[in-house]
């Protein structure tokens, strides 16, 4: 709601409200244009970026796009495959082919069953929302311990930070080891203390993550973590 | 729907048990910050709504004139109802009244009528032939874990800031509901192989049973019940009896404070 | 509507019985984001009536046989709770709530763009926690800022509003008794930002220029009410900067 530096307004435009005119600019996500104006179809902030006007929205759904890393949650095992919980509208599949292990056919049970979690990659989404999934890629695998939290699709690159700079203040405060799924889990492992303080992290992303307050909060938590004496 | 429980869910509430640890930092026997507001709907002649944690719930009190059973002619009667709608949680469908808000309702109305604290026959008002009906409906609007307190705890605030309306059905002038006390609930879940109170939502995914335990003024047992799979011991059952003892005096002061205002 | 024409509800001075102008609606409160466990949510109180709606979605359209595979369905459900009238109303089913909840979700379908949706289902829960007439119109409200927040595209918000007849004379927002006991009601549901109509019932008596000044007020009030969604969306996230 403050004035950008390059002239850029920060504005928060809800469903239907008029951005500005739509000659001469390109509509981006989060807007349409009808009758020679920029309309906003999500309740976000506006964004004017190489002359393309969108909306960042404020709340979204996940929408699977190939080449996702995710957390999934296996919902259901059939004789050749998985069906996996991604947070999203519908369920992805992982076929036999393509699990990092090689699986007899009616044997997929033996590798994962039910509420087991994994990382795994979007390999292909069509237009019936029909979703493909991979765990044959490096890093790709069951994940045997740790946590899985959740975030606000929306807050995934604050959590991430420019250039992973607050995922690696992130790494350092807590001594965890953390993946962000682009599905709005993420997965935290480490010692019981580092979990908690992560734990907290997250929360806060959850509560505060939009909000311009955020970056002093973080940086408050980050003075209460015991693992570095001087951070 | 059948709510999907990830593995990782339960080893890590088991883990973080063997510290004695919860989720969100409580203490094992510590509850959420409860609120409470009565008189909050039109319309409804007693009304209450609960928070506790990402719980919301809402009860409300009406009044029904109707002929006595035969068998208990001077005694009117009180129904407590539960809504488990599918506004309250994804995991809530449509359709008929499902058996887990049967329960809810049930506990909930057992734990009332047991106490005592509702005279029937103060609800007579020509013997055989006109008594009241009380209907205590909670609707509840959102399921962040243990609605069975925060209904509970809805129904009994509602009920004790009832207005009888006598004149809207002509029996006479409107008067307070009389009620005797106020029995309170409390519940654990066990998480991680324990029992702890006041269970999350996320110790409820990754839990497994369940007691609730209704306490009156005196500190007397009005309703109890063990809800899903598991099994307990009489040693766990005496610990954790002892902390609804405390716990039900900390919001019987509640309610107590809110009808103070 | 009722039409006792022995019942007084317009005072001596023009006003009305609560003191309120023709064209003057009851005091509308909004908060979005008020529920934990929905997607989005909000309630709305417009007079003595308490509405609140809660969104759960996109998600898989359950059973299958309604699913679309070109769009989202909208899946309403307006309903009373039990405490919500001055008679207590049985849990259950009920003609009139069904009615109300099909053309609810017919008109939230005309702005939400279900078609970035194919196959799922976009679950909208009205409840009426309080009534005094108007409850379908504060649900239309509700469920408008309660789509905004969980991040639905709209090409528009929806604004539910109503204005009806009383001794002759047109009114904005009818409070319980004018609704009982006046000669018509006109809930209509209003696109604030395109000015077109997405929901419309009516019933009672209305002559063509009555009806078109009680939809003059319509607008007026949705004006009115759309400002107040808009600082209900915006409250909800104030202090955020992307």
């Amino acid at each position: 709601m403050s004035n950008g530096q390059n002239g850029a307004e920060q504005r928060l435009v809800t469903p239907g409200m008029a951005i500005g005119p739509s000659d001469g600019v390109r509509v981006g996500s989060g807007a349409l244009a009808h009758n020679d104006t920029i309309i906003a179809t999500r309740l976000g902030w506006v964004r004017e970026i190489n002359n393309t006007v969108s909306v960042d929205p404020i709340n979204s759904a996940y929408m699977p796009r190939s080449g996702d890393l995710i957390v999934a949650t296996v919902a259901e095992v059939r004789n050749n495959l998985w069906f996996m919980n991604i947070n999203g509208p519908f369920q992805g599949l992982l076929p036999m082919s393509l699990a990092p292990w090689k699986v007899e056919f009616g044997a997929a049970r033996q590798h994962m069953g039910i509420g087991d979690v994994v990382l795994a990659r979007v390999q292909e989404v069509d237009e019936c929302h029909n979703v493909v999934l991979t765990m044959k890629g490096v890093g790709l695998r069951r994940l045997n311990q740790g946590s899985v939290h959740s975030v606000p699709i929306n807050h995934i690159d604050r959590l991430r930070g420019e250039g992973n700079a607050m995922l690696q203040r992130l790494r350092d405060a807590s001594d965890c080891r953390i993946i962000i799924g682009e599905n709005g889990k993420v997965w935290i492992d480490g010692d019981a203390d580092g979990m908690a303080w992560a734990r907290k992290a997250v929360a806060l992303v959850q509560s505060s993550g939009h909000k311009s307050t955020f970056e002093a909060e973080f940086s408050a938590l980050e003075k209460t973590t015991q693992k570095k004496g001087d951070a | 729907m059948v709510e999907l429980v990830p593995t990782l869910l339960r080893q890590e509430l088991a883990r973080l048990a063997e510290d004695d640890l919860r989720l969100d930092g409580r203490g094992r026997w510590e509850g959420r910050e409860v609120t409470l507001e009565t008189d909050c709907l039109y319309n409804a002649e007693g009304s209450a709504k609960v928070t506790m944690g990402g719980t919301i719930v809402y009860a409300g009190v009406k009044f029904e004139l109707r002929t006595p059973w035969p068998d208990r002619p001077s005694q009117g009667s009180l129904m407590c109802g539960a809504e488990l709608r599918p506004v309250a949680h994804r995991k809530y469908e449509p359709g008929p009244p499902s058996p887990q808000s049967i329960e809810l309702g049930r506990v909930v109305d057992r734990g009332i009528r047991e106490s005592g604290c509702i005279d029937m026959e103060s609800l007579c008002i020509v013997p055989g032939e006109k008594v009241w009906g009380v209907m205590i409906d909670i609707h509840v609007l959102s399921d962040g874990g243990n609605i069975f307190d925060a209904c509970g705890l809805a129904a009994i605030a509602a009920l004790r800031t009832a207005i009888v309306p006598a004149e809207r059905f002509d029996v006479g002038e409107d008067y307070t509901l009389k009620v005797k006390g106020t029995p309170i609930m409390a519940s654990f879940t066990r998480v991680g192989g324990r029992y702890v109170y006041d269970p999350s939502e996320e110790e409820e995914l990754g839990g497994d049973e369940r007691i609730h335990i209704t306490l009156g003024d005196e500190g007397h047992l009005h309703s109890l019940q063990k809800g899903l799979r598991g099994v307990f011991t009489p040693a766990e059952f005496a610990e954790i009896f002892d902390v609804a003892h405390h716990r039900c005096v900390e919001l019987r002061k509640l309610v107590a404070n809110q009808e103070g205002n | 509507m009722g039409g006792y024409g022995d019942v007084q509800l317009l005072r001596d001075d023009g006003l009305r019985l609560d003191g309120r102008k023709l064209d003057e609606m009851r005091p509308v409160t909004i908060e979005a984001g008020v529920l934990p466990a929905a997607d989005g949510s909000a309630m709305v109180t417009q007079g003595l009536n308490v509405a609140v709606a809660a969104v759960y979605g996109p998600m898989e359209a359950h059973p299958r046989k309604i699913q679309r595979q070109d769009r989202a369905v909208i899946d309403v459900r307006y309903n009373m709770a039990p405490f919500s009238t001055s008679d207590r109303i049985r849990p259950g089913f009920n003609r009139r709530s069904r009615e109300i909840s099909k053309v609810t979700a017919e008109a939230l379908e005309s702005v939400v763009l279900v078609e970035r949706f194919p196959r799922s289902k976009i679950r909208v829960e009205i409840e009426i926690l309080a009534a005094e007439a108007g409850t379908r119109c504060a649900g239309i409200t509700a469920a408008a800022v309660a789509l905004a927040d969980a991040g639905i595209p709209m090409r528009d918000l929806i604004v539910g509003v109503a204005s009806g007849k009383v001794e002759d004379i047109v009114v904005l927002d009818l409070d319980k008794a004018e609704d009982n006991y006046g000669q018509a009601d006109l809930p209509v549901g209003i696109l604030p930002n395109t000015g077109e109509i997405a929901f419309l019932q009516m019933d009672g008596d209305l002559s063509p220029d009555e009806y078109n000044l009680a939809m003059e007020y319509n607008f007026k009030a949705a004006a009115e009410i759309h400002e107040i969604m808009v600082d209900a969306l915006k409250r909800r996230y104030e202090g955020g900067e992307s």
